[in-house]
Parts: C-alpha cells; structure tokens; sequence
C-alpha cells in the first residue's frame, strides 16, 4: 500500500526533472528527435509542441521552442530520420508534416476515415504508415495525397512498432499481426495475443527476433517470431497494487542496452531485462498515471509523462484542477543496462 | 541428492533426456517463482501436448547468451524471411499460422475452462472493464468488444463539444460499463453457450478462422475525403461509428480475398467502387447508414447480451431489442431518449434526434 501522505512531491516522487510549460490536456505521446534532444509531445488539447532539452552535466533544462494546433486531440507523433521534420495525427483523422526545425509550415499528409491512433516513419521505405480505428493501416509517400498502399486490419489499430524489416500491428479484440516490410502487402503472421484482455502497446526487439506486447491486465507478453523460439515466449506482471491491476500503456526499449521499460496507469515506471528475466528496477509510483514515454536516441534520458488517462473514465476527470507534467529521467547504468541472472547455474 | 528447487526447462519443452537423474524438478505446471512477477515459460501445458518439432532436448540457438547474439540472430531472423516470402504470393497460407503454442486450444476439459474462467474473474480482473477477453492465451476472444481509453475519452469530448454535460457524458459510460458488467457475468455463468461462436458471429473477420484466407489485401483505395463525417452522438453508437469507416466491410474483404494481385508500387489502380460507396456512406445521415452497419457491426457486446440474457429469461429486454434493431428509433419508443438509465438492451442504436439533444 503506497501512502502518499502529505508530501508535495507526490507528483515528482522521482525528482525527475520537470519539462517546462506543459500541455493543458493529458499527453498523449512523446517522442525524441533521432538526431538530437528535441522532445515532442501531443496532447488531448489539439497541440504539438517541441522543446529542445539540454543537459549541463547532472542538470537537464528544457526550452519550449515551437508549437502547432490540430483540430482535435492529437494522439501520435513521430519524427523523420533527419530529425527535421515531426508528424503528428490525431482525432481530426489527418497526419500533418511539420518542418519543425527549417520552420516550414504544417501540412496534411495523410487521411483516414477515423481517429489516426499511430504513425510511424520508416526510413528503409521512405514511407509513413499509419494505423487508424477505421481498421486500415495506410502506406504514405508525403508527396502524394493518395496512400500507396492501403492494408486491411481485423479491427482497429491499438498499437504499432517498427524495427525494419519487422512491424507489428496490435489491434482491437487481441490481434496481433506481424509484417514483413519487405513484403507489406502480406500479413507475415496473425498472432492472437498472449495475454488475456485488451492490448494496449506494443513494442518490436531491437534484433527483430520478436515483439513485447502489453495489455490491460499488467501483464507484459515476451513473444518470438521464430517457431523454434517459442519456448522463450513468456509473460510476466507488473504494475499491479495487490488486489489492483492497473494497465501497461507504454512499452521503450533502451536504444543501447536493449533492455526496456514499462509505464503504467499505477504512475510507475519500471525497467526491465527480458534475456534474464528481471527487473532492473522499480521507479515511484507518481499520483497520476503514465500515459507515455520515450527514451532519446542514446538512451541517456527517459521522457515520461504524469497525466490522466481516463483509465477511469470521465468521472475521474476534473478538467479544472487536472494537470499534466512531462519528466525527464536520467537513467544509471544500473538501471538500464542488462545483468546476468542472480544464481543461475551454468546448465544450458 | 541435489537440492531439486528449479523446475527442469526441457521436461517443460516436452522431454529431458536425463529422467529421473535429473538434478532439476520435473514437474507440469508452472513453478510459483519467488520472483513476483511471475516470470516462466506461458505456454506450458500446450508443450505438453505438442512435441517439440525440432526434436527433444535440442538448444533451437534458443538459449539466450545475453545480448551479445546480435549478429547471428540478425542473419537467422534474415533467412527465415527471405525464405518464406520468396516463395511467391501468400506466405501466410503456406506457414503454420497457428503456431505450435497458439489456438488449437479447444476446451477438451469444459470444467478446467471454466475454473480458468472463474479463476480469471476472481483475481484478475483488470481495472478498465471495456476489454474483450479469452481464457486461454493465444485463443481468440470469448468476448469481444474492446473499447480502448482514447476511444471512450475521444467519444466524450465529442460530447462535450457538442454541449453534453459531463454529468450525462458520465452516465453514458456507466451505462456502456454496466453492459459490459453483465456481459462478463453473464459469460461466467454460461461460458458455453458458445462464447466464441457467439462472439465470432458478431466479428467479421475473426482472428481465429480468418488467418489462412485473409492474406493479400491489396486494395489501393482512393484518398478518403475530407468531409468530415459526423461525430460519435452517443456512447451506444460507439461501437458502430467506431466502425463507421469501414461498414461495409465484410464484402470488401471477401472482394479482396478473391484475388486482386495489384503490385504494391501500383497506385494509380484504386477500387473506386469501394471507396466511393463506402466515405460518401460514412458521410452521409448516420440515421440509416449508421443503422445499417451497426445490424452487421452493432456494438458486440449488446448483441451477445442479448443471447445470453435470453438464457437467463430476461424475455422483456429481448423483444425490446429485438424490436429496435430493424426499425429507426423514430418510429421506435423517442420516450428512450428521455429515461435516465438505460437497462441492457435498451440502449438505443442510433443518434437522438436533434429534439433530444
């Protein structure tokens, strides 16, 4: 049982380092420049703002550099291999092109006929593709208006992660569908997902051998592609209060030690080492929710953000006193970088 | 004699060739680690059916030596793709799709299931009740139905737009929660009658059945348009404008199924057909178009209530629902619009007309 008690750091129970100007709505996604520490974040108030995030030694500062509007809330963003340009797509069913860092203007790049829940660049392609709740996954050359390819999902996209050539789709009712995007017009394999109720985030292996999926039920799904790998499949629990099970919604893999951390509904975050099935190590409960986070492009600084995530629907939500925080943590060593399992005898 | 305190990995995988020599614990079921999170192997009882194909006892390159395999499980993970899809057209035919872990459960053992089940409800019972679920991973649904947090949240800011109070916004989600609630109770009361027949009747393309049909779906369809088709009115429409873009999805998929080999660079070909029936229907009066996809794609979990409270003799809901499904609300009992609470199966399926809004 976590008292919160009376501290006032209940909303920093971290001492992360708190990003300046925060959205007014709950954030809905965060993403880091590949290139270099902007950090961009949309949220439930139709914006996209960047910050450019600066360290000095142990001190982080963060400088809000630019913002855009949507029509409506903004549920996914991500950033092009040149660190130049941001996409964002939202509930206004459209992804927009943001030339953030040569100042262009916004444009519209892609459509669909729902929601746009993700979106994902892929660099090897030159191609974005987005995933919607109207059960389409959609291939975008930027430059034309009509998709270049159009893949049918079973139900609505929940979840997507690229990691070339691998991508997997997680949608509604459990799917899972593996593509290979050296052939995308095929469905490589449709998995029904390890984990018993809804899927909520999905995250591919940096090696590509196979895909984490998380769920509603703080369960974490460790699953491989490979049929002879498939007594590595695994599923382990996490972010639960005893008799409280809260939801998994963010699943990063550290993008140097290839371990990988887990936000939850509780407000924890947790890292993680999948190979020997451990956890590295167990942050705070903050009081609200993490409804996202990101780690940069080397790892050195793991973005979270501390908001509503209407796990509890609207009555949990007072739009007057609600707020929402972007952290920044700095991860050790200790707490990202894998360790050989505690006792295990040399047996193979 | 060896302190036998981990469970052996190969017996688990199907056989250890040490028997009884073996210094670590043969045993079936999943041993409680004292590690919290209740790491091990999922798929035990699965691997006790199916023998390993790749033979007992054989490190599959499985083992994990830590990180540092990078390479070669880059060149292994190459070959199997390169392998699969090189072989012309629709790899997801050839592969064994179900893997050796994955659906071929089949309840054999109702009693066990249905312990599963109880088991399920019992403990673990997630916070956020508008999931579907299955009692056996890797299975499909036994109930459908999934309402994600950004969909009910997106479904209420609409409303609020619109100039719905957060008090009746509020009441719309606990209604749809309740029917959810009944739905799970009703399932952990009957689970056979026939939970995924029931459930896959209302999905289209269900995960189980479709997975070998369903590969190349190579439709290039026409930019969608921009008009905005109008948004979700009520919570019961959610499920049904949450389909909104794609109601005639069915016939489409089997249109495509039926072979349309377009290349993927090809975009210039569109299937205008489709897309010029399907946005302008989408656009057009929620009203009838709403209606008509929500016959095929109605909220899941209405439709599955319904056959499950017909079991347990709720006979007035029924014809109730019966009645409103194939007539428009208008012509329907409008005093609905009027009740504060909604039973199960009451819950209209089209927007209020603009008098009640």
């Amino acid at each position: 049982m976590s008292t919160f008690g009376a501290a006032a750091a209940n909303h920093n129970p971290n001492k992360s380092f708190e990003v300046a100007q925060p959205p007014s709505d709950s954030i809905s996604s965060l993403s880091f420049s590949p290139k270099a520490n902007f950090l961009i974040a949309t949220s439930w108030d139709n914006q996209v703002r960047c910050w450019e995030i600066s360290r000095n030694g142990t001190a982080v500062a963060s400088t809000p550099k630019a913002s855009i509007t949507h029509d409506q809330p903004v549920l996914c963003s991500t950033w092009k291999d040149d660190g130049m340009t941001v996409f964002s797509g939202g509930c206004d069913k459209q992804v927009k092109m943001w030339p953030l860092l040569s100042g262009g203007q916004p444009m519209t790049v892609a459509m669909h006929d729902a929601p746009i829940k993700e979106v994902a660049w892929i660099p090897e392609m030159n191609l974005l593709a987005t995933g919607s709740w109207d059960k389409t996954l959609k291939y975008w050359d930027t430059r034309q208006s009509n998709p270049v390819h159009t893949q049918q999902l079973p139900d609505r996209c929940y979840a997507l992660t690229v990691k070339y050539p691998l991508m997997v789709v997680g949608t509604a009712d459990r799917n899972l569908i593996v593509f290979n995007l050296q052939n995308p017009q095929n469905e490589y394999k449709r998995v029904t997902s390890p984990l018993k109720y809804q899927t909520r985030c999905v995250a591919a292996f940096p090696d590509q051998q196979g895909f984490l999926v998380g769920s509603i039920e703080g369960r974490v799904g460790v699953h491989h592609l490979d049929d002879g790998q498939q007594g590595k499949n695994f599923t382990f629990k996490c972010h639960r209060d005893g008799s409280e099970i809260y939801s998994v919604n963010s699943l990063n893999f550290h993008p140097i030690h290839h371990t990988f951390a887990t936000a939850g509904s509780d407000g924890a975050f947790n890292f993680w080492d999948k190979d020997s099935k451990q956890r590295l190590k167990a942050m705070s409960r903050c009081s609200q929710p993490i409804p996202c986070s990101t780690f940069n492009n080397d790892g050195s600084i793991f973005a979270y953000s501390v908001c509503y995530d209407w796990s509890k629907g609207a009555e949990n939500h007072n739009p007057s006193t609600a707020k929402s925080y972007i952290f920044l943590h700095l991860p050790q060593e200790s707490e990202v970088k894998g360790k050989p399992r505690v006792g295990t005898s040399g047996r193979k | 004699m060896h302190n036998k305190k981990e469970a052996c990995r190969n017996f688990q995988r199907g056989s250890c060739q040490y028997g009884e020599r073996c210094k670590f614990l043969h045993v079936i079921q999943q041993q409680p680690k004292s590690n919290a999170f209740g790491f091990g192997t999922q798929a035990i009882s699965h691997q006790q059916q199916k023998p390993n194909p790749f033979g007992f006892g054989v490190q599959n390159n499985a083992q994990s030596k830590g990180v540092n395999d990078f390479g070669n499980k880059q060149s292994q993970f190459k070959n199997t793709w390169t392998r699969s899809s090189a072989s012309s057209g629709a790899p997801s035919l050839r592969q064994p799709d179900n893997q050796p872990q994955a659906t071929n459960h089949r309840c054999n053992d109702p009693e066990s299931c249905k312990r599963i089940i109880a088991e399920d409800f019992e403990h673990e019972r997630p916070l956020w009740k508008l999931t579907c679920y299955s009692h056996w991973k890797n299975s499909p649904c036994d109930i459908v139905g999934d309402v994600s947090y950004e969909e009910l949240r997106a479904a209420a800011y609409d409303d609020a737009k619109r100039g719905l109070s957060l008090q009746s916004i509020i009441e719309r989600e606990r209604n749809l929660l309740n029917s959810k609630l009944v739905e799970f109770e009703n399932f952990l009361r009957n689970p056979y009658r026939g939970p995924a027949g029931s459930a896959a009747a209302q999905q289209i393309p269900f995960p189980g059945a479709t997975t070998t049909v369903l590969s190349p779906t190579t439709q290039n369809t026409v930019a969608p348009q921009s008009n905005v088709p109008p948004s979700v009115s009520s919570f019961s429409q959610l499920g049904a404008s949450l389909n909104t873009g794609f109601s005639p999805g069915p016939s489409v998929q089997s249109n495509n199924a039926s072979g349309q080999p377009t290349s993927f660079s090809n975009s210039a070909q569109s299937s205008n057909v489709f897309s010029a029936n399907n946005v302008p229907s989408a656009n057009a009066s929620i009203s009838t178009q709403n209606f008509s996809s929500s016959s095929i794609q109605s909220p899941a979990f209405l439709n599955v209530s319904l056959s499950n409270s017909e079991v347990v003799g709720r006979e007035a809901t029924n014809v109730q629902l019966g009645n409103n499904l194939p007539t428009t609300v208008a012509s329907g009992d409008s005093n609905i619009w009027l009740k504060e609470k909604w039973t199960p199966g009451e819950i209209p399926e089209e927007a209020p007309p603009d008098a009640y809004v």
